[in-house]
């Protein structure tokens, strides 16, 4: 049976398409579903076995990105998304997502309310959209089994994707194994330059997991890289097969049918 | 009591705002004094307790691992100098329905009102002239900002509703008459006559309502009365201009075509059940007075026009077409009442990249122009493109008995006379007289109405759909109900605050709303539906089959007309059109003397040099559906020539949009112009791919105010779009005309904005794979140029602009030959035999040539042959020519047999572009011009 993958939506969601895209080409059986149908109970999360916070700009990111629907998911279905998290059903926070997950305190920590690192407006001072490579790490996070140590491409659109963590957090994540993806320069090294780290991340941070590996967030945007077109040089690099987002979604997708 | 709570990064944070707009100081204002700018963000808060706030900042407001906050005391008292700049009251901060949602979700419930603005800290010595200089080109923009002094009373905003006025029009005098339309209702006194003779003949005078929804339905930019006007060119009578358009349009008789001018966009057939819908708009007027706003809301009504087509349609993608005086244009040229052009650019940008950034819709198509007369008001062009399903595709119509359900936000004094008031001149009070007519726009709830509203489609609940865009509900409710009759509850239409008069009701622009006809047994679940989508949905009038325009205010009847005087009742007017041509030297062209630095010029010309740093601001990625991005190649730098989209994701199947323009040729030659203009258009298309058979055409007219010379050259040019339309099949299904660009000065200077034509086309590819883009493959590959051109024809280019020189040879196009220039184009590339393909505009091939090694990070040997004027050769402009790498083995002369083309080199390894001029061979390094091609809009917006 397809694992069943619940698509958070609020107002100003706005990858909802393609994520809903690249979620059923990876083998799950997604439904959007907006926050509200979750606050008025008329859907359950316990009804499904992977949760996916899209990109966009909830609530017009107001006051800090996805901070209103952090506290909205806080206030009212805390203990929902605990329990969802306790059972070890995998969370997959993109972009604002990631925003949102770092807000309510489930990543880095899973301590929901208690905000404990920061995705801060970027270095640049702008909004940017460009592809980026990434250097996949040796973590725990089931999103990314079998890709440790591999470079990948994808795509950053995004105005507050500088993640901040302070140095005894920062710390705790190295030892963890917790920084899943981190931005790097052509020859592979993490980088703290422009544009190749397009934000100025500290350790050059695009994406982290929980201790557990099963609450992934990142800035990039792995739904917008999952067929070979995607690829904005796919015709001078003769790509074909899959884009290397696919196997984010894949990995989530046999993860929760093994639950 | 309001409570203020203060937030700011912590110390030893770095706080982009503030380094950018010092460094903003230093580039634009020369303020070099200033060694530290800290912001601080500011909420305001009504109705609830100091304890609450306190509460609202822990856990909303501040997150204390990089920011601090103080609660009704200031946070930085070591500045030497402070201000603080907001909203001014009224103006709609849409962060404030944010703060008030979190705060009911926190369970604080007695907030009454909130609102947010910033603080800037300046640290350094600031002269008195230099804060005034600070405040007035950087921070404020007195339109809709204020800076704030003292702790405001209230942030809550009601009136009582002023009375409605009975006009005591059938008395006046024509002086009178002409006095009520200067500043209100922008009629001449023919049509005022009109009106007037109408109501005398009623026995009764108008009310306010009345008269105001004639003077929206009657206006310019409703109506297009010069469009529609009978014309007199030369002395002879012509078919009206709009007429001309359509009537060749529907000769064309286009198998795509579903739906041409009936509809809020114009739509076409794409596969597997779907349609595409495609819509330009301009916001000029708007943008020359508040651009940020300006722009936002520009792209909102677009949006809101392929949302209103058809059934409904998901807006896929967006494009941004701007016209500017350069940005090194001295201050002191920048006319009385106008803008700076870095300051329109900058937020011009950034007004556009809001809207569609936070509405999801990727702008992933446009170009930026420069000539010195836009100083005076840019053009400011913002297309849309949507999907929706065929069947979905044609536009409603509503029965008699069906409801009319506003949709999405809630109406407000904004934009009052924005209809009227984009048909005047602009002038210098302008800025002050219609301050009201500007808004900020709010994306979110844009979203979410067309969330909402793409299930009602989906439900089959929706029977017509309109915007309430220019002229509001007056004008949604006219036009949708013109055929049927209306009556709205104007009581009943939910407002941001009270004290709303019911002609501002009728009149409101008030952004992100939606009118919907729908069966009566449907209004119960389409309101279900927007609710679920925090969406407000309000029956506000029902159609009522008696062919008149009604409301009433509760038990009082406000507004009633006869649909049919409303729409056909207008004086049809006659125009005189008579072209005469700028007188223009003809300077012999240049020989071109030192090869490098031309090119370095050309490449760091206005018009030539990269705008990506625009494009990286737009999330031009979004729905997943890029297959030809705006730039690519090897440092994703080198530029296309179109954008290439897989809205049906997971299907090969694409939809290509594409443009052009000219401006400056437009003004020496509005024919010869505006076929440069369609060429170009469609020339774009073809380089990546598409099939000339399955493109369509949108066009934009933005002219000054017709006097009899330039309606001459609008004629010419609609002539030039009849011609095109005939010779290559190719149908206009949109198109709209902003006649009022033009400026009056307090002295009497008068500036003629250049006449703008922009050509949209959009079509579709049945396979993306087979499609092209502009970055050089590989080394040892042919280059070839395909095309009819005459050298010599020079007029408008660059390379004479560089020259100092003029002329008025303009390069002129044969949309029949051109034909077989795209078909030949189009199956080579269709072979697989075309690597990459660039379309020749600005900078000419040379420039082409340029762009294509940049993004292959591959050189070229470019060869000018014996006996050609290198000038010419390598920077002539006309459109309809192409830069074609080929495939290894493959034979140009069997390619292109038909049709003019040649060898223009090949490409080699290594980072250099070699020109070889008979015995002289001249290196220019790919550095060195890509450093001049990405100086000037680093300079603007930064590295």
């Amino acid at each position: 049976m397809k694992p069943r993958a619940c698509l958070l939506r609020a107002e100003g969601t706005n990858c909802d398409v393609e994520t809903f895209y690249a979620l059923e080409l990876a083998g799950a059986d997604p439904r959007m579903v907006h926050v509200n149908e979750l606050r008025a109970r008329s859907q359950r999360l316990r009804d499904y076995q992977l949760l996916v916070i899209p990109g966009g700009f909830t609530y017009g990111d107001d006051v800090a990105a996805g901070k209103i629907l952090a506290v909205e998911l806080i206030s009212f279905l805390r203990e929902e998304i605990s329990e969802f998290v306790a059972a070890g059903k995998p969370v997959l926070g993109i972009c604002n997502g990631f925003q949102v997950l770092v807000r309510t305190g489930l990543l880095p920590f899973r301590e929901a309310g208690r905000v404990r690192a920061a995705l801060i407006p970027n270095r640049s001072g702008r909004f940017e959209c460009r592809w980026v490579r990434l250097r996949v790490e040796e973590t725990p996070c089931v999103f990314t089994r079998g890709l440790a140590g591999r470079v990948i491409e994808m795509p950053v659109a995004h105005a507050e994707g500088r993640f901040y963590a302070p140095p005894p957090v920062m710390e705790e994540l190295e030892t963890r194994r917790q920084v899943v993806f981190r931005y790097v320069d052509g020859a592979g090294a993490p980088t703290a330059e422009y544009p190749a780290n397009p934000n100025g991340s500290e350790a050059a941070v695009a994406g982290i997991c929980d201790a557990a590996g099963t609450i992934l967030g990142l800035m990039p945007h792995p739904e917008r890289y999952v067929r070979p077109v995607q690829h904005p040089n796919w015709r001078r690099l003769g790509i074909s097969g899959e884009g290397h987002g696919l196997a984010v979604f894949r990995n989530a997708v046999a993860y929760a049918a093994g639950l | 009591m309001i409570q203020e709570v203060r937030v700011a990064w912590r110390e030893g944070f770095p706080d982009p705002q503030g380094e950018g707009l010092r460094a903003e100081m230093m580039r634009s204002l020369g303020i070099e004094g200033v060694a530290r700018v800290r912001t601080v963000k500011v909420y305001r808060f009504e109705g609830i307790t100091e304890g609450e706030a306190d509460y609202l900042a822990r856990a909303l407001l501040c997150e204390d691992i990089y920011q601090e906050y103080t609660l009704n005391r200031p946070l930085i008292r070591d500045a030497d100098w402070l201000v603080e700049v907001a909203y001014k009251p009224g103006v709609m901060n849409p962060e404030a329905t944010s703060l008030v949602k979190a705060a009911r979700d926190l369970g604080i419930t007695g907030l009454v009102a909130a609102d947010s603005g910033h603080e800037y800290a300046f640290y350094g010595t600031l002269s008195f002239e230099e804060r005034r200089l600070v405040l007035d080109r950087l921070l404020v923009n007195p339109t809709v900002q204020r800076v704030v002094t003292a702790r405001p009373a209230t942030l809550v905003i009601e009136g009582e509703p002023g009375p409605v006025e009975i006009i005591p029009l059938r008395e006046m005098t024509d002086d009178e008459l002409l006095a009520l339309s200067r500043d209100r209702l922008f009629l001449d006194l023919e049509e005022l006559k009109t009106i007037q003779r109408h109501f005398r003949r009623l026995g009764r005078d108008p009310t306010d309502c009345e008269i105001e929804v004639l003077a929206q339905t009657w206006s310019e930019h409703c109506v297009h009365k010069t469009f529609k006007a009978r014309l007199e060119v030369n002395g002879e009578p012509k078919v009206p201009l709009l007429e001309r358009i359509r009537r060749a349009s529907e000769e064309a008789a286009h198998p795509l075509v579903l739906s041409a001018f009936e509809d809020n966009s114009g739509v076409i057939e794409f596969y597997e059940g779907w349609a595409v819908c495609g819509k330009v708009e301009t916001h000029n007027a708007p943008s020359a007075i508040e651009p940020y706003g300006g722009a936002a809301t520009g792209s909102g009504g677009v949006f809101r026009d392929v949302m209103g087509t058809g059934q409904g349609a998901r807006v896929i993608a967006s494009t941004d077409m701007f016209c500017f005086a350069p940005p090194d244009l001295p201050w002191e040229e920048v006319p009385p009442g106008c803008l700076h052009p870095v300051y329109l650019l900058r937020r011009v940008v950034a007004g556009v990249r809001d809207y569609g950034n936070r509405m999801g819709v990727p702008t992933n198509n446009g170009s930026v122009h420069f000539h010195r007369d836009f100083r005076a008001k840019p053009t400011v062009i913002v297309g849309a493109y949507g999907l929706l399903p065929a069947k979905k595709a044609i536009r409603g119509r509503p029965k008699p008995k069906d409801l009319a359900v506003v949709v999405g936000g809630r109406t407000g004094r904004d934009g009052l006379h924005g209809a009227t008031f984009s048909s005047a001149h602009m002038t210098a009070s302008t800025i002050e007289v219609h301050a009201q007519a500007v808004q900020i726009g709010h994306p979110i709830e844009e979203k979410r109405t067309s969330d909402a509203l793409l299930a009602a489609r989906d439900e089959g609940l929706v029977r017509a759909i309109t915007d309430c865009g220019a002229g509001g509900f007056s004008s949604a409710a006219g036009e949708m109900g013109a055929e049927v009759g209306v009556h709205l509850y104007l009581d009943r239409v939910p407002l941001k605050y009270t004290g709303l008069a019911p002609w501002e009701i009728l009149l409101s622009e008030s952004q992100e709303r939606m009118l919907v006809a729908v069966a009566p047994e449907n209004a119960a679940r389409l309101v279900e539906i927007c609710r679920a989508h925090n969406v407000e949905a309000t029956v506000i009038g029902e159609f009522t089959g008696n062919k008149r325009f009604t409301a009433s205010y509760g038990s009082r009847k406000v507004l009633d007309l006869d649909m049919g005087f409303l729409h056909q009742g207008r004086p049809r007017r006659t125009c005189k059109a008579c072209w005469e041509p700028e007188e223009v030297p003809e300077d012999p062209i240049p020989p071109l003397e030192d090869l490098p630095s031309v090119l370095r010029a050309v490449m760091g010309h206005w018009n030539v040099c990269s705008k990506e740093p625009i494009v990286r601001m737009y999330d031009h990625g979004v729905q997943g559906a890029l297959a030809l991005p705006p730039f690519g190649g090897v440092t994703h730098a080198g530029p296309n020539d179109a954008v290439v989209l897989t809205p049906l994701l997971g299907r090969p199947y694409g939809l290509v949009i594409a443009h052009g323009l000219n401006p400056i040729l437009m003004r020496l030659d509005p024919y010869a112009g505006a076929l440069w203009a369609c060429a170009e258009a469609v020339s774009n298309a073809v380089a990546a791919g598409a099939d000339p058979a399955e493109l369509v055409l949108i066009d934009n007219f933005i002219w000054p105010v017709p006097d009899e010379r330039y309606l001459g050259a609008l004629d010419l040019a609609v002539d030039a779009c009849v011609d095109f339309v005939r010779a290559t099949g190719m149908p206009f299904v949109s198109g709209k005309d902003s006649l009022s660009s033009t400026y009056l000065g307090p002295d009497g200077t008068r500036i003629d904005i250049p006449p703008v034509l922009c050509i949209s086309a959009f079509g579709r590819i049945p396979d993306v794979a087979r499609t092209v883009s502009a970055d050089l493959k590989g080394p040892g590959h042919l280059l070839v140029l395909v095309g009819w051109r005459r050298p010599p024809e020079m007029a408008g280019s660059v390379y004479l602009e560089l020259h100092g020189a003029s002329s008025r040879q303009v390069p002129r196009v044969d949309p029949l030959r051109l034909v077989e220039v795209w078909r030949a184009v189009h199956r080579a590339i269709r072979a697989g035999a075309v690597l990459a393909a660039h379309d020749v505009s600005h900078g000419g091939p040379a420039a082409a040539v340029a762009e294509m090694c940049l993004g292959g990070a591959l050189g070229a040997e470019v060869v000018v042959p014996d006996g050609e004027d290198a000038g010419p050769y390598l920077f002539n402009e006309t459109a309809g020519n192409f830069v074609l790498e080929l495939a290894p083995g493959a034979d140009p002369a069997a390619l292109f047999g038909g049709v003019p083309w040649r060898v223009l080199g090949h490409t080699v390894d290594g980072p250099v572009l070699t020109f070889r001029l008979g015995e002289r061979r001249e290196r220019v390094p790919l550095a060195d011009l890509e450093a001049a091609w990405r100086r000037p809009m680093r300079e603007v917006f930064g590295p």
